[in-house]
């Protein structure tokens, strides 16, 4: 079976940066070098590389193959993950089984974009022809109908999403790796006060975008065994949504993949969600974390304010949350930027933690949220549940 | 009161059509909303796709709304990128017709206080420069 059979021997991650200087490939370039050091895999080892699509790569239908070239990799598998902010989750999904099916043995899961400086995406993309004329914000104004719509359903307290925001500002500040400009501490007051943008979405409920690369080198439990790997994270489970509830025309948008696609990461993995030691959702807006917790069973649907209210998501809390910041505290790097949320899921089950360890390093919860839909909350909902090979 | 912009001056750029949504564009010159209808599931969709959402399969009849719903949900922009920067705050709202499916669209005549979920709208048109129109939505009198 692929997921229990596969192991993350190595993470890397660059600095997120507000706008930066380097090309996309050079990104990409200290990744690869970056986990050559860390885990003693030679170049000429790894034979699969899976990317997550990029705005910076927009402009080329060969992505997978220009990186490859650039980085001088020779490969029996190759592809691109174009499954929006779901694609380092999707790549590490999809490189278990490739490795699974004997395609390859070592995947280099690359997560590369510099969206800040370099934005290639196409001037007449095919999803705009009914919002562009409406003056439609995209992601700010798709989370405003959302959050609007939850609130007239079952109530929201503004100030539970403060918290959610001032808990993952505090973990920004102890990642040296968070994009500077936003290391510094807020208050629930700060949240509550930044100025609107999508009414009810204010400022600090977005993300920033930046530029920044991540990756993860995956090869098979058996291997990491043989080459005696004994720090390992093992994916456990695993499950992927798209278009969730497509053939309705009005949509309960408070109801989100995640139900699905959770159900099925808990099923594989075998475990339930309070076995889990910290919970890395993908945070494009602060109330995407809210409806996770519901959908994923941390709390029932409606349940969201009071949930956390009672609970402490710091480092140290009861549901440690996003302990690198999240993409909102520590930067969104374009697309590459739910790969943040997945190297620190497995920088704490490595132990790698630091000054933001979380005390149980057994299981961490990664998933990503990928795409805005017409009318509908997101396009591909994601979940993967690590454990440490401890 | 604060009275949301109408969006009526903003310099907007038509939408391009794809090969199976032009008749509805088509259909905005006589100011006509036409939305897909599934005769063999007898539902209809919005907005238009080449096949059924419900079977996957074509052939769909395109008939016209009567125009009138309710405010299914809605946002209050007060920051936008060009042409629309510097009219905010306008309304985008998601409609639910009486058809049942679900259209965004600016909400117009209305004030921010006005504007709630469940309230009874009817359509308008907004004119663009190509000779077609785009849907837009003010409180039902």
């Amino acid at each position: 079976m692929a997921f229990h059979d596969s192991a993350i021997i190595g993470y890397a991650e660059s600095k997120i940066v507000e706008k930066g200087d380097r090309d996309v490939c050079a990104l990409g370039g200290e990744i690869l070098g970056s986990l050559i050091k860390s885990t003693g895999v030679e170049k000429g080892a790894i034979d699969g590389l899976i990317l997550s699509s990029a705005m910076s790569g927009a402009g080329s239908v060969f992505w997978s193959q220009v990186v490859a070239d650039a980085l001088g990799l020779g490969l029996n598998f190759c592809q691109t993950v174009d499954i929006g902010g779901c694609s380092p989750l999707g790549a590490l999904a999809r490189a278990t089984m490739a490795i699974d099916a004997g395609l390859c043995e070592n995947v280099l899961c690359l997560y590369a974009d510099t969206q800040a400086s370099a934005d290639h995406r196409p001037s007449r993309p095919f999803r705009t022809e009914w919002t562009s004329a409406l003056g439609y914000l995209g992601p700010p104004a798709a989370f405003g109908l959302l959050t609007r719509r939850y609130e007239h359903q079952y109530g929201l307290d503004y100030a539970a999403l403060g918290k959610l925001a001032v808990a993952q500002r505090g973990h920004a500040v102890l990642n040296e790796n968070a994009c500077e400009k936003l290391r510094k501490a807020i208050t629930v007051d700060d949240y509550i006060n930044s100025r609107m943008i999508a009414d009810p979405i204010r400022l600090l409920d977005c993300v920033m975008v930046c530029d920044g690369a991540s990756g993860l080198l995956v090869t098979s439990r058996k291997n990491a065994e043989r080459k005696g790997f004994t720090k390992a994270v093992i994916p456990l489970g695993y499950g992927e949504r798209t278009n969730h509830r497509i053939n309705e025309a009005v949509v309960d948008v408070t109801d989100t993949g995640h139900r699905v696609a959770g159900e099925a990461a808990f099923k594989r993995a075998g475990i339930k969600p309070s076995d889990i030691g910290s919970f890395h959702p993908y945070d494009d807006f602060i109330i995407a974390m809210m409806l996770q917790m519901e959908m994923l069973g941390f709390c029932k649907p409606g349940q969201g304010s009071a949930y956390i209210r009672d609970n402490d998501f710091t480092h140290t809390g009861s549901l440690p949350l996003n302990t690198g910041g999240g993409q909102i505290s520590a930067g969104q790097a374009g697309l590459a930027g739910g790969g943040t949320n997945l190297i620190e899921g497995v920088r704490q089950l490595m132990g790698d933690g630091g000054k933001r360890q979380v005390a149980n390093k057994k299981h961490a919860l990664v998933t990503g949220i990928g795409g805005i839909p017409y009318g509908r909350n997101w396009t591909t909902s994601a979940v993967m549940i690590l454990s440490s090979n401890a | 009161m604060t009275q949301l912009h109408d969006t009526s001056k903003v310099d907007r750029e038509p939408p391009i059509p794809l090969s199976y949504t032009k008749p509805f564009w088509e259909g905005t010159r006589q100011k006509k909303l036409l939305l897909q209808f599934d005769k063999r599931n007898n539902k209809y969709q919005f907005y238009w796709r080449p096949v059924s959402i419900y079977d996957g399969l074509g052939d769909l009849e395109a008939r016209e709304a009567e125009g009138t719903g309710e405010i299914f949900t809605f946002t209050i922009a007060t920051r936008a990128r060009p042409p629309f920067q510097g009219h905010e705050p306008f309304g985008i709202a998601v409609v639910t017709l009486k058809e049942g499916v679900n259209i965004m669209a600016n909400v117009i005549n209305c004030a921010s206080e006005d504007l709630r979920i469940g309230l009874p709208v009817k359509l308008c048109w907004l004119p663009l420069k190509n000779g077609t129109y785009l849907p837009a939505f003010e409180p039902a009198k």
